[in-house]
């Protein structure tokens, strides 16, 4: 792309008050315009929140209306189920999500900075095995992932779900963000380290590890929150019989009172409340995951 | 420099282990029993060559779907990143009132599938929200069966799909843009171009590297799409929005075909890979061209 160099005018042009006004009013459009467009895209969420604190009646008569009066009776029955679907699949989940993030990070950055000492041709062909992996669609692999878990004995296991989680592509994305972060750290300070006899694995822990912080905030995030809204591989892993991710619960419960509107949007609005929550409090580094993604 | 510490080794000997069992090996699993007619209702499989491939050509289940499949994703990957540039474009200001508008429109990509596809059931059902507002508003005089009839069911699919991924797309592009210096513009200004003229000699080239990764993921994420489609239509109606993940679930799950479900794995395995790395590969090539 070639740009034609800046030719600096004498004094800057002055505005006059006619011209500003417009400016102002301009600003005031798209301020207008940026604010309706979003929040007829956020629509659908609005929704969810407001009729999750509406009796049936209030949804019906105007599903779009504010909840005046307000009522938590839809969440306290979503709660207060026989089946305790939402707690049982809150635990479910969160032990699913803290184990394999939590095996996926130490494997993925180890075998990333493993990966940076050996042969450049090597690590070229390790890392487009890996990426194959981001791109292959689940379903694809999901009947062959059963069987060898069939073989051994972990089928409709948590253990099973969590290994097949750790083992897929979820450990390709980890490899990715490392290997790419890794690039940016200098060699001297690896060796240094080495140089004063620390062990490899102890410099991977000591010295690496620390440096890598931004990266393991990027995979425990997004990891984190797609291992919780997975929907295939517990459906089909773990089974009917073997309890509930809240996804898997969520969509059991849900087919059963399609009518039933304050239930449905009561379960909805408690099973969405964590990831949401998670993602407002940790925007910043939700954003930042992405920019360095989209612009390296 | 002291090579190879066996314990860092051990490490990365166990995530490549178990990549290589959970990726690799249940790919070339389904490459073998794609040439067998495995049946759990049979005693024992059979090695019957490519005639599960000789199959697929007759399947017009498999057909409509993969068609539906590529449609889906080539539209749905053009709409979410046109609003993703467009949405961008509006919500790029520092003011805190456009951080929070930039915050809220991330929000679609946080909710799973499961979620999305049960609101917007509710929304465009016979009796639904948005039948409820057009009806009103006398824009339509009978409410519209979004969900009810192949073709709208099918165009629902993808608004559904489209809202989700422009959570992402506009993130994506709005990092692009902010890596864009300001020097670029002024010095355009200062040339005498006009606005349109900076969108196409300025933001659009400087965008590509951005659009590149947004266009890859929104290809890959629709051509594996599964959980919505399961909330919003099933699949239905008459199989209009079985997507080929959704198929393949049923081939192996529902009419316990492994041989032919693994068939069709591979199918979709390998039009993933050609259309994820074309696409991919065009965009490279654009960047450099803009």
């Amino acid at each position: 792309m070639t740009l034609t160099e800046t030719r600096p005018r004498a004094g800057a042009p002055t505005t006059s008050a006619p011209d500003r006004r417009r400016r102002a009013w301009a600003a005031r459009g798209h301020l207008t315009a940026a604010g309706l467009l979003t929040l007829a895209f956020v629509s659908p969420i609005y929704l969810t929140v407001v009729n999750a604190f509406k009796t049936q009646d209030q949804i019906i008569r105007s599903p779009s209306a504010p909840p005046v009066p307000p009522t938590t009776q839809n969440l306290t029955d979503a709660l207060g189920r026989s089946d305790k679907i939402i707690q049982i699949g809150l635990a479910n989940s969160a032990v699913t999500v803290l184990v394999s993030v939590l095996l996926i990070i130490p494997l993925g950055a180890a075998f990333s900075f493993w990966l940076t000492r050996r042969p450049a041709r090597f690590r070229r062909i390790v890392l487009a095995v890996f990426a194959a992996g981001l791109m292959i669609p689940p379903a694809v692999v999901l009947l062959p992932t059963i069987r060898i878990l069939t073989f051994l004995h972990l089928d409709h296991t948590y253990p099973g779900l969590i290994l097949a989680n750790v083992g897929g592509g979820y450990l390709s994305f980890a490899v990715f963000v490392y290997s790419g972060f890794l690039r940016s750290i200098p060699h001297e300070i690896v060796e240094a380290a080495e140089v004063d006899g620390a062990g490899r694995l102890r410099t991977w822990w000591t010295i690496v590890m620390p440096l890598l912080r931004p990266a393991t905030a990027t995979v425990a995030i997004f990891l984190s929150l797609w291992i919780w809204n997975d929907f295939m591989n517990p459906q089909f892993i773990l089974g009917p019989l073997r309890g509930q991710t809240i996804t898997t619960g969520l969509y059991l419960s849900l087919g059963q009172y399609t009518t039933n509107y304050a239930q449905l949007f009561g379960v909805m609005f408690l099973a969405a409340i964590l990831p949401v929550a998670g993602y407002l409090a940790l925007q910043k580094q939700f954003v930042a995951g992405l920019s360095t993604g989209a612009t390296k | 420099m002291r090579r190879g510490d066996p314990a860092l080794g051990a490490v990365a000997a166990l995530a490549l282990g178990l990549y290589a069992l959970f990726i690799v090996v249940p790919l070339g699993m389904s490459a073998w029993k794609s040439l067998t007619d495995e049946n759990p209702l049979l005693a024992q499989a059979n090695f019957v060559g490519l005639a599960n491939y000789r199959d697929m050509v007759h399947d017009d289940a498999l057909t409509s779907s993969l068609t539906f499949t590529l449609l889906l994703a080539g539209a749905v990957t053009l709409v979410a990143n046109a609003a993703g540039i467009g949405f961008a474009l509006l919500l790029n200001r520092t003011s805190l009132s456009f951080r929070a508008m930039r915050t809220v429109a991330f929000l679609p990509q946080v909710l799973s599938g499961v979620i999305v596809g049960f609101v917007w059931r509710y929304i465009l059902a016979q009796d639904g929200i948005l039948n409820e507002v057009l009806v009103r508003t006398g824009i339509v005089d009978r409410p519209i069966t979004w969900l009810g009839s192949p073709l709208l069911a099918s165009f629902s699919v993808g608004l559904v799909a489209a809202w989700v991924l422009t959570g992402f797309t506009t993130v994506v592009h709005v990092a692009a843009l902010q890596s864009i210096p300001v020097e670029l513009h002024q010095a355009a200004i200062v040339d005498g171009a006009g606005p349109w003229q900076r969108f196409r000699r300025i933001t659009l080239p400087m965008l590509a590297p951005g659009t590149t990764i947004s266009v890859t993921i929104s290809l890959i994420t629709m051509l594996k799409l599964y959980d919505i489609i399961v909330a919003l239509t099933s699949g239905g109606p008459a199989n209009a929005t079985q997507s080929t993940a959704l198929y393949i679930v049923k081939l192996a799950f529902t009419d316990d075909r492994f041989g032919y479900a693994s068939g069709v794995a591979m199918l979709l395995l390998v039009v993933s890979a050609v259309v994820a790395l074309s696409v991919t590969g065009l965009l490279r090539r654009r960047e450099v061209d803009l």
